[in-house]
């Protein structure tokens, strides 16, 4: 495998070996993600009535910053012995650098999805099996929207000494899209309402991981060697 | 380099530097802590971006981000750009790997044979001690053959046969026409093999000449440079 294709490879075979060896970035946004979903389940005592109406919101808060945990560990392992000056002083395509890392986080936080989903609907007490694969397909979209903008600010804040405070306060103005459209959308499908009702937000939550896909995959170039 | 100043802050870490370097020359880059050394090595690797001035590289720009010429520029640093939790064979396959993709597992093992690394390429680097990560460092690099070599203060962690291995690299690089810069506080091993030495101070050259045996100018500015750190007349 050559160019940038080969490189994705050989960055996502780093990354994935990396996190096998010490797996602290899913255990800890399991743990995370499971925990508030306890707390929210507790601390809000939600009628059967409401429950599909408020459950999404308090699924995606879990979501978001179960996810923020993980990005701000994602370069984590190329800050170490300066790994990153390394990667940046060879011909290294920032583009597909950009590409591995979403691809890594999107990877990462659906894998807490599957996991976290289950328990949700347990929570809850939301049977929502039936309606798992319109579920799983807006939550895709949801979290590659996270993703790519994430990753884009996580780069942004890699060398900003209050990075942990800062990633979230630039990141989460910028979720409103992605908030709106997922929320909403699981508001539709568990509130039994129709397809035609999905579609402008389905646009919404395609248009914007299009954007900034490509907003991410030009700029990173400049934020990482700026 | 052209008139290069770097200022970090307000701190000037170097200066109006103009320096040429030819093919097959071994730069040897001495100078006090703080003097601009690693500023100027990672200025040529295209690592940090000069505030004036500009940089040319084998008859072209040196342009940051991801640039053609980054195959041609290698960084040896002793104990960094190893990734800890990656076994020796996993870092040389992985870093060797952005660079080229026609080295097999039969050159890896025979340039980790000639570091003397073989019998531990199944460990990871954090169990490496520091010399062993410069060995592998050097494993690396013999793999990428660079046209310009960058070197950061290497023979403080190598062992005498350490530092052996490394010469040999850094003179087989020279003879192929590439460059070495070799930036360290090991004056006398310097100067027994570079072919130009460059002394900075206060992010100056104040020193630049090619070989000349004995070294007495270069001692002379040297001891100059040693008295003023010390307080000593000026």
């Amino acid at each position: 495998m050559t160019g940038a294709l080969g490189q994705i490879y050989w960055l996502l075979w780093k990354d994935l070996l990396l996190e096998a060896r010490r797996r602290d970035n899913l255990l800890s946004m399991f743990f995370f993600g499971l925990s508030l979903l306890f707390l929210f389940s507790f601390a809000f005592e939600i009628s059967s009535e409401n429950v599909s109406r408020m459950a999404p919101g308090l699924l995606w808060l879990a979501f978001m910053f179960s996810g923020t945990l993980a990005l701000n560990q994602l370069f984590q392992g190329d800050r170490e012995n300066d790994c990153l000056d390394a990667l940046l002083l060879a011909p290294l395509d920032r583009g597909a650098y950009y590409l591995t890392k979403v691809f890594f986080n999107f990877s990462l936080m659906f894998l807490l999805e599957l996991c976290i989903l289950p328990l949700f609907g347990i929570l809850f007490r939301l049977d929502f099996w039936h309606l798992l694969p319109n579920v799983l397909l807006y939550t895709l979209l949801g979290t590659l929207g996270f993703s790519v903008v994430g990753v884009l600010f996580a780069a942004v804040t890699l060398r900003a000494r209050a990075r942990a405070l800062l990633l979230p306060v630039l990141l989460f103005p910028l979720m409103i899209p992605v908030i709106l459209g997922t929320v909403r959308t699981l508001q539709i499908i568990l509130g039994a309402g129709t397809a035609a009702e999905l579609v402008p937000w389905f646009r919404l939550l395609v248009g914007f991981d299009l954007i900034f896909i490509t907003a991410g995959f030009l700029l990173l170039e400049w934020v990482l060697d700026g | 380099m052209d008139s290069v100043s770097k200022v970090y802050g307000f701190l000037w870490a170097l200066r109006d530097v103009r320096l040429e370097i030819g093919a097959g020359e071994w730069v040897g880059l001495l100078g006090p802590n703080g003097a601009g050394k690693t500023t100027l090595l990672r200025i040529l690797a295209a690592l940090a971006y000069p505030t004036a001035g500009a940089v040319e590289l084998f008859g072209q720009d040196l342009s940051y981000g991801n640039s053609p010429l980054r195959r041609s520029i290698g960084f040896l640093a002793s104990g960094v750009h190893l990734y800890d939790s990656l076994t020796v064979s996993e870092n040389l396959r992985f870093f060797v790997s952005l660079y080229r993709n026609d080295v097999g597992a039969d050159e890896r093992a025979t340039v980790l044979n000639e570091v003397g690394l073989h019998a531990k390429r199944d460990e990871y680097v954090s169990a490496l001690s520091l010399g062993m990560r410069c060995r592998l460092a050097i494993a690396k690099w013999r793999l990428v053959r660079p046209r310009l070599l960058l070197v950061d203060e290497p023979y403080g962690s190598l062992d005498p046969s350490g530092v052996d291995v490394l010469n040999r690299f850094l003179e087989t690089t020279c003879a192929a026409g590439g460059i070495v810069v070799l930036a360290t506080h090991d004056v006398p091993r310097l100067l027994e093999r570079c072919t130009r030495a460059v002394m900075l101070d206060q992010g100056r050259i104040v020193f630049d000449e090619s070989r000349r045996d004995p070294w007495d100018s270069f001692h002379r500015a040297f001891d100059a440079l040693q008295s003023q750190d010390s307080g000593g007349p000026r």
